[in-house]
């Protein structure tokens, strides 16, 4: 039952381009690895989680068909999972299997209509909302940018990640993230993540300049590039980059943090 | 002549806005450039800074807040929510961050 | 909007939304020229490939692929590969940019002969010369 007292709840939003989607496949999969149940979850209409997960490009959104109208007179939203199928029937039916063992599940993509869009996002959400807190841990990758990722997307978070770049426009970007994710989610703890970091002042910069704990500096790594133009994970790439060693203690700590809150003891 | 530029974000967008747009400025034409991005950087880029940048007022609310009365001319919102950027390029940024329906269309 | 922008200025660049969503929405729009920034990595492909197509469908204007942060000929192979009916401009990935992006200034000040920054503005020379601009404001780059 040793699941019980680790699950986290990660979402991690930032600027396109951030390197949001790469660490979020490296997080997932570390968490996987120190024996968490992992389910990856892709909200950005880009194609990207499915990739750094070293799933390749995956187009396997959630069907119309376990989407239904809710009935006459039934509070929630419009649309919800059809009757008899639980958030936990979805994730066995719907996510794709990922290395580490980390459950994949995709939200519905760009080129699908705006109607099914809705059904799907709709149901996503609430199999996040359904799942039980205490058994799954979620490694959620918000759209990039400020303006889609909150609107509800982040509400399942306990902890939302803002990567940011040490950029002027990766700081500009990292403030109004945080302005905005206090504003929206209101998780209970919002930090920042620097990826990309060249100087050991970046996290003092990025921490000064955003207001956010920087819970991780993540080197400038040539193998996280190198993964990005193969579309492949760094976690199978460069298991033994600088990268993959900082993200992985990061999901440690994560871990570690839950334990010592007496979450879910 | 109107130019859009388009992108994955990252993928140096902003950085290739900028430099056209003062480049074409430098040789003579007049340069209007539009920060549609749902978060505006271009000024960064441009060379305003990030405190300018920050502070620029989207043209997008008073866009839509004139259609209610007289709507403005275009001239007209450039001079009162546009800044100069170097090489005398206008700069204005057309979306708020916070509008559920940003964009240029 | 775009249709309808309508300045004194002899020149309108917008820096769209990142991503495809403007495109999307994008009714009947025409300029005449879509600067489509691409970088040779799996992800930034995918999302220039729909762009391409969605450029394409609703006859946006002139699509000139920009090749940016090109390392070597494989990454400038990758882009002109995934659009081979396409002009692709290549720019060279330069630590110059980096730089400049770090400290927030404009390349063009900080680094103006830096081999990124000329290949974009001899791309947007070009723009003009074919576009039929006198170039009277004569200032050089």
């Amino acid at each position: 039952m040793s699941n019980e007292v680790t699950a986290v709840r990660v979402a991690l939003v930032g600027k396109g381009g951030s390197g949001k989607s790469a660490i979020a496949g490296i997080l997932a999969r570390a968490l996987a690895q120190q024996g968490a149940r992992v389910l990856a979850v892709d909200s950005d209409p880009m194609p990207g989680l499915s990739l750094s997960l070293g799933l390749g490009l995956v187009d396997a959104p959630i069907p119309d068909d376990a989407v239904e109208e809710k009935a006459e007179g039934e509070p929630g939203p419009r649309f919800r999972l059809r009757t008899g199928l639980s958030a936990l029937d979805a994730v066995d039916r719907y996510a794709v299997d990922a290395p580490d063992g980390v459950r994949f599940l995709q939200f519905g993509k760009l080129r699908g209509h705006s109607a099914s869009l809705m059904r799907s996002q709709l149901a996503f959400r609430q199999i996040l909302d359904d799942l039980p807190p205490q058994s799954w841990s979620v490694v959620g990758d918000l759209p990039g940018g400020t303006r889609q990722p909150f609107y509800g997307w982040a509400r399942y978070a306990d902890t939302v990640l803002v990567v940011t770049e040490p950029t002027a426009k990766g700081l500009l970007s990292g403030r109004r993230l945080a302005r905005l994710a206090l504003g929206d989610a209101r998780p209970g703890r919002l930090a920042a993540i620097v990826n990309k970091v060249t100087d050991p002042g970046d996290a003092e910069w990025v921490r000064a300049r955003t207001g956010l704990d920087v819970l991780a500096a993540v080197p400038l790594d040539e193998a996280v590039g190198d993964a990005e133009r193969h579309g492949a994970a760094v976690m199978d790439e460069a298991p033994d980059s600088q990268a993959v060693a900082v993200v992985t203690s990061l999901a440690h700590r994560l871990t570690e943090d839950r334990v010592g809150a007496g979450i879910g003891s | 002549m109107k130019l859009a530029v388009v992108g994955k974000g990252g993928s140096g967008k902003t950085t290739t806005a900028a430099v056209v747009a003062r480049t074409l400025a430098r040789h003579g034409t007049s340069v209007v450039a539009l920060d549609c991005d749902s978060n505006p950087n271009l000024g960064i880029s441009l060379g305003v800074g990030d405190d300018e940048t920050e502070r620029l007022i989207a043209m997008r609310q008073a866009l839509d807040e004139g259609e209610q009365e007289h709507a403005p001319g275009w001239d007209d919102l450039l001079d009162r929510f546009g800044t100069d950027a170097p090489d005398g390029v206008r700069l204005a940024v057309v979306t708020a961050i916070q509008n559920p329906e940003p964009g240029c269309p | 909007m775009l249709s309808s922008v309508n300045f004194t200025h002899d020149t309108v660049i917008a820096d769209l939304e990142a991503g495809l969503g403007t495109l999307t929405r994008l009714g009947n729009a025409q300029v005449d020229v879509v600067l489509l920034v691409v970088e040779a990595t799996t992800k930034s492909l995918e999302v220039a490939a729909r762009g391409a197509d969605l450029a394409r469908e609703k006859s946006l204007g002139r699509l000139i692929v920009i090749a940016n942060r090109v390392r070597d000929e494989v990454d400038a192979d990758a882009v002109r590969k995934a659009f081979p009916d396409d002009e692709v401009i290549a720019v060279p990935h330069d630590p110059a940019i980096v730089e400049a992006d770090r400290h927030g200034v404009a390349a063009l000040d900080a680094a103006p002969d830096a081999p990124a920054v000329r290949a974009i503005s001899a791309m947007a020379r070009n723009l003009l010369v074919m576009a039929g601009h006198n170039g009277s404001g004569a200032a050089s780059v």
